[in-house]
């Protein structure tokens, strides 16, 4: 039972969908603070080569060194947001072109690359990497132990993120504050919200989450470096923020849905079964469908239940003292 | 009726003794380039009164409350709160202070409650906690606004609210902050009137408690309904302070549009007046917040120069706007040398001969990026001879702007710069020159020489004549009566959207006319 | 043209300092880079065939941009215009028409192609108002799909049947002899080949400008891209603008396709580490904004930006750091984005100090 389609479909989804979650949870983070960062793809390389080349240099046990690998991999990926926040939010620069110049940037053409290469990455496989936490007895039962029991501990500590970010968002005055800003950052200000501040915290953290997003590959999914590892990841990342309409636990069902999906034409494959059309309609149907809602909202007027934040993109200018 | 009522409470102070000052404000001066907002104002309101603030736009309402709400800081002048001298570098220190405001244009996060807005950004005692507590804080607001007659469900969304619903809210914040004085912007703007009457019985609640109202209005009905005293500003000067009992409508409208010496020369145009240019017929346009025009009929013949008076915010855009196509009246027709107009489009307007020059220069008369020749150009790009098919005939475009810039005396880099970088002055010649040239039959102005200095005002006021003795019928839309009575030959009031008044300008009688953009003429006084 | 200038230098200091503190020769990496991009043998022909995608997908772009319609679609729009380009192709190229013909038909088709695809989210948002990057965006990832789908997942028309290896390693079908696009030699570094695709590109760019800035047409787009309000008062349609300039746009980024198939591909690529994993279309929205959407700029930049594009390609190996192109590319940008602002900046604090207008609406 445990070998068939749906199980393995389900344990492989989220194995797949870890890295976007926790990608798409830091996306989440900038834009309800009205930033878009479309630079995910280029944060989650750097933090994947740093955090990768942290494991391999430091002569420390596992815990430990897995343990300052994310660390590193955070703030590695937070530095790089922190330039699209200087440009877009200081500098009021378009946010589209400075993410786009963000991925170019540290890309797998690009920073990442270059780390990768100079600091010899490639050459060794990850000395420590993330295994399974729970023993084998528990990983074989019956449905839950492949898609529960034998995961990471990053998957799990994804668990608790998306929980953090829906309390902090929904439950405390910070998160209130910046959906306000988000939203609308005039009357944000008004209120003596420092705008800025609130969407500079939030990008960077946004950053740090897209850092642990890209270690996810390097130390637990292959746990190599290659140039270019993510294949992708971000850009389905920020696609899963839409999808999920900025809410973090619909994060969760979509992350692992796309994972699952990504899984889901290999498998088939290796167990002989036709691939048709139906390959093309689920893959592609989640962004149809966005779109469709979206439409529909922004038609209907329930865009101030169900949309974008609706300063996203938008640069906040205050009127003259 | 409002009469006895403002008797009955009178002022209050224990004992008799004279009321304590809530806020003093001394010898407040400020200077924005080309103009003196506040001349050395004194106002004071005491605690528990309900102060009106009257006058007219460009009076320096709305500049003196944003000092006392720290957005302005003033030049000279200080600011005493509770007999403590204050200094405000930002809306913050003026809330801490006490001192709430109620904007014309709401602060409120619209996907959110009332309670997440009430309570959003307060950073005292609770509003330090970490945890939002839901349903304390709805318990919280609800209580307030259960004491006060401020009914409004805490966890309803903003946009499901009604504006005087939302209006509401932003009082609920600032009693929520414990404000001991509340300001509020024309707050009636938005409101029907049964929900005026709510609101002033809130503010009347709020008075007896001890706390401070103040209350920017132009409506002398509304400031004699619930105000105890009333200060006039006028031309950036207090002008008098006086106690709302003893004085009647028709004294303080005196007041408010009171000219000791008659500023400007009045040029007695002997043109012949023509046929009939504009003819609106009980015309009703809508507005973003509710009906802005109701049944306003008006008409102008060709070579007479015809001025809308009132306060700004009584339906003039719309108004405006629905003779340049850019609005659709709900109702009534808009007439053009007898044609109907067809409604909302702004092309068959400008083919029928309508110039229009906006009172929001930069933003909707004007492209601000591009350059002054292609401004120019804006609406005449269609014409054969500055296009060729489908190309552009750039060096059409090109002469006719260096032609008009000489004409029109702009002084501006050359025709390539770009119109953003122009003064004020020089951009209203820009849009006038653009529209004045195209010969239209009716010129719609509306606040044509608003920041303008005393130059470039004069240039308007003779391109203005000079329209009207081309044969041009004029509309000009002004809040500035010195304007009016200079260049009209008939003048029109607007409030609250309908046309209120109608006056030959050379028999007019400015306290007449100032009692009705103040409302003079309401039913429900008396 | 100070910035530009100023942002280039700005970058190639300070990657220059970034290879010093890790060890490498900037000056001998950039003669590198230079060599390999322009003076290398036949590197100037490599140089066009990188930036060829680039010019079509950097005017998609600007195209778009000028209106602030914020098209990042190109990305979908080029992969939907190689599928109808492919099409096209292997329709006429096999089926006896001249070779003139077919290639006539595959510009058409890829024009045709991106055009629709970009008509979505244009339809969207003229008439509902939906944000056009959301839906752009997501429409990427669906041409992405339609494109695997159509060689890996399918025997369609695209993919090639016969042949050893059809089954294991599922290729599109390769484009018949009369509908490759041709070369032009010109005899410089040894002979290099102009591709049709790069003279299309530059035709496209002059017709653009001459669109932009000569006709009514261009006029209405500079204004409603200024101010929509300004737009409406002068009697200007905007729905049909926006249609019309999002089908342009896609109309260029499915020509970038249809080239891709017939200047160098000449197949349907979907393979996942060809033509896609070039992200040509969000390069384009680099480039275009580079080039500060001005459609002669954007083939300048292109060029350069191929060039870079290039040098990457040719230098990977071991004594060349892999990845300074990427770096290279991206301070150019930021330093661009950061320097132009800086200088708006101070012209406005300038500005806002002089004119009246502004304050005297708060008295």
């Amino acid at each position: 039972m445990n070998n068939s389609l749906l199980v393995v479909l389900l344990a492989t989804g989220v194995v797949y969908g870890t890295p976007l979650l926790f990608a798409a949870l830091g996306e989440l983070l900038a834009e309800r603070s009205g930033v878009l960062n479309l630079g995910v793809e280029g944060m989650m390389l750097v933090g994947a080569a740093m955090g990768f080349w942290t494991v391999q240099r430091l002569h420390a046990g596992t815990g430990l060194s897995l343990a300052a690998a994310i660390g590193v991999a955070a703030v590695a990926g937070a530095a790089m947001a922190t330039i699209h926040a200087f440009l877009v939010i200081t500098l009021r620069a378009s946010q589209i072109v400075s993410g786009l110049a963000l991925t170019i940037f540290a890309g797998a053409a690009g920073l990442s690359s270059y780390l990768g290469n100079d600091l010899n990455l490639a050459s060794n496989p990850a000395a420590h990497q993330f295994n399974a936490v729970f023993p084998s007895s528990m990983q074989n039962w019956p449905i839950v132990g492949p898609i529960v029991f034998g995961q990471n501990v990053l998957v799990y500590a994804s668990w608790v993120c998306v929980v953090l970010v829906w309390l902090y968002l929904t439950r405390t005055r910070p998160g209130l504050n910046v959906r306000a800003v988000g939203e609308s950052p005039a009357a944000a200000d008004a209120m003596g919200i420092d705008v800025s501040a609130y969407r500079y915290a939030h990008t960077l953290a946004g950053g740090a989450f897209a850092g642990v997003a890209g270690a996810t590959f390097t130390l637990a999914i292959t746990p190599q470096w290659v140039d270019g590892i993510t294949g992708g990841a971000g850009w389905i990342a920020i696609a899963l923020v839409i999808f999920a309409f900025w809410r973090p636990e619909l994060c969760l069902v979509g992350a692992y849905f796309f994972g699952a999906l990504q899984a889901l034409a290999p498998e088939l494959q290796a167990r002989n079964i036709h691939v048709g059309p139906t390959v093309l309609w689920t893959n592609a149907l989640p962004y149809v469908m966005t779109v469709v809602v979206l439409v529909l909202v922004s038609a209907s007027g329930a865009r101030r239940r169900l949309g974008a934040p609706a300063a996203l993109g938008v640069a906040y200018v205050r009127e003259e003292r | 009726m409002a009469d006895a009522g403002t008797q009955v409470i009178g002022r209050r102070g224990a004992d008799g003794a004279p009321p304590s000052s809530a806020v003093e404000m001394r010898g407040i001066t400020k200077r924005f380039p080309g103009v003196v907002a506040n001349d050395r104002v004194d106002f004071e309101a005491a605690a528990g009164e309900v102060h009106a603030l009257l006058g007219e736009n460009g009076a320096g309402k709305s500049t003196l409350s944003n000092i006392l709400t720290g957005l302005y800081r003033p030049d000279e002048g200080e600011i005493l709160v509770y007999g403590e001298r204050v200094q405000f570098a930002s809306p913050r220190d003026a809330l801490d202070a006490g001192i709430g405001m109620v904007h014309q244009h709401f602060r409120l996060v619209e996907p959110f409650t009332v309670a997440e807005n009430v309570v959003l950004g307060d950073h005292r005692g609770e509003g330090r906690s970490f945890r939002l507590r839901r349903r304390a804080i709805e318990r919280h607001v609800a209580e307030i606004s259960t004491r006060y007659g401020l009914h409004v469900d805490p966890r309803a969304r903003i946009w499901q609210l009604s504006v005087g619903e939302q209006q509401r809210v932003e009082i609920l914040k600032a009693l929520y902050r414990e404000a001991r004085i509340l300001i509020l912007d024309e707050p009636t703007a938005v409101l029907t009137p049964q929900e005026a009457e709510v609101l002033f019985a809130t503010l009347r609640e709020m008075a007896n408690e001890g706390r401070t109202v103040v209350f920017i209005s132009h409506k002398l009905h509304e400031v004699k309904a619930v105000a105890d005293r009333v200060t006039v500003l006028r031309g950036g000067r207090s002008i008098a302070t006086v106690s709302t009992a003893e004085a009647t409508q028709r004294s303080l409208a005196a007041l408010m549009v009171g000219r000791e010496v008659a500023t400007t020369e009045r040029v007695e145009q002997a043109t012949e007046k023509g046929d009939v240019v504009l003819e609106l017929e009980l015309c009703s346009v809508a507005g973003e917040r509710g009906p802005a025009v109701r049944e306003a009929s008006l008409t102008v013949r060709s070579g007479e120069i015809v001025a809308i008076a009132g306060v700004a915010g009584n339906g003039q855009r719309e108004l405006a706007e629905a003779i340049a196509g850019i609005r659709a009246p709900v109702e009534g027709l808009v007439r053009v040398r007898g044609r109907a107009l067809r409604p909302g489009d702004p092309r068959a307007a400008i083919a029928a001969g309508v110039a229009y020059v906006p009172e929001d220069r930069l933003g909707t008369g004007l492209a601000p990026s591009l350059s002054i020749a292609s401004n120019l150009a804006l609406k005449a790009y269609r014409e054969p001879h500055v296009s060729r098919g489908p190309l552009l005939r750039l060096r059409a475009i090109r002469e006719r702007a260096v032609e008009l810039i000489a004409r029109y005396r702009i002084a501006a880099p050359g025709p390539h710069a770009q119109a953003r970088q122009l003064s004020g002055g020089n951009l209203q010649k820009v849009v006038l020159a653009r529209e004045f040239s195209a010969r239209p039959q009716l010129l719609v102005a509306a606040a044509p020489t608003r920041g303008l200095d005393v130059g470039a005002i004069e240039s308007v006021h003779a391109y203005v004549r000079e329209a009207a003795a081309e044969g041009m019928g004029v509309l000009l839309i002004s809040e500035d009566l010195d304007e009016i009575l200079a260049l009209a030959d008939r003048i029109a009031v607007m409030y609250e959207g309908r046309i209120v008044g109608e006056f030959d300008a050379r028999a007019a009688d400015v306290e007449e006319i100032g009692l009705a953009m103040a409302g003079g003429h309401d039913p429900r006084q008396d | 043209m100070v910035v530009p200038a100023g942002s280039l230098v700005f970058a190639f200091f300070a990657s220059g300092l970034v290879l010093l503190a890790t060890g490498h020769d900037p000056l001998g990496s950039y003669r590198q880079i230079f060599d390999a991009a322009f003076v290398n043998t036949g590197a100037l022909g490599q140089t066009i065939v990188s930036a060829t995608p680039l010019a079509f997908t950097g005017l998609a772009a600007a195209a778009a941009f000028r209106m602030r319609l914020f098209n990042i679609g190109g990305e979908g729009q080029l992969y939907i215009g190689a599928i109808t380009g492919a099409a096209a192709g292997l329709y006429f190229g096999g089926s006896g028409s001249s070779s003139a013909f077919a290639i006539a038909a595959m510009v058409v088709a890829g024009c045709a192609g991106g055009a629709a695809w970009a008509l979505i989210p244009g339809v969207l948002r003229a008439f509902f108002k939906t944000n056009e990057i959301i839906t752009s965006l997501m429409l990427n990832y669906v041409a992405g799909y339609l494109l695997t789908y159509l060689v890996f997942n399918t025997e369609s028309y695209w993919r090639q049947t016969t042949g050893f290896n059809a089954t294991v390693f599922p290729t599109g079908k390769p484009l018949p002899a009369s509908a490759v696009w041709p070369e032009a030699t010109v005899h410089v570094q040894g002979g290099i080949g102009l591709p049709l695709g790069a003279g299309i590109a530059v035709l496209a760019a002059l017709v653009l400008w001459v669109l932009y800035r000569r006709t009514r047409f261009g006029f209405e787009v500079q204004v409603l891209g200024d101010s929509p309000r300004a737009a409406r008062y002068a009697g200007m349609r905007t729905r049909r603008k926006i249609l019309a300039v999002m089908a342009i746009s896609g109309a260029l980024a499915g020509l970038g396709g249809a080239s891709q198939v017939g200047d160098f591909r000449h197949t349907l690529d979907a393979d996942p580490n060809g033509m896609r994993k070039q992200y040509y279309g969000y390069a384009g929205i680099v480039v275009a904004a580079l080039g500060r959407y001005n459609p002669l700029a954007v083939l300048l930049v292109a060029f350069l930006i191929g060039g870079l594009q290039n040098a990457g390609n040719t230098l990977q190996g071991a004594d060349f750091p892999s990845g300074l192109v990427g770096v290279i590319q991206g301070l150019i940008l930021f330093s661009a984005l950061g320097g132009e602002l800086l200088v708006r900046y101070r012209l406005r604090l300038v500005r806002r100090a002089e004119t009246p207008a502004a304050a005297v609406e708060a008295a």
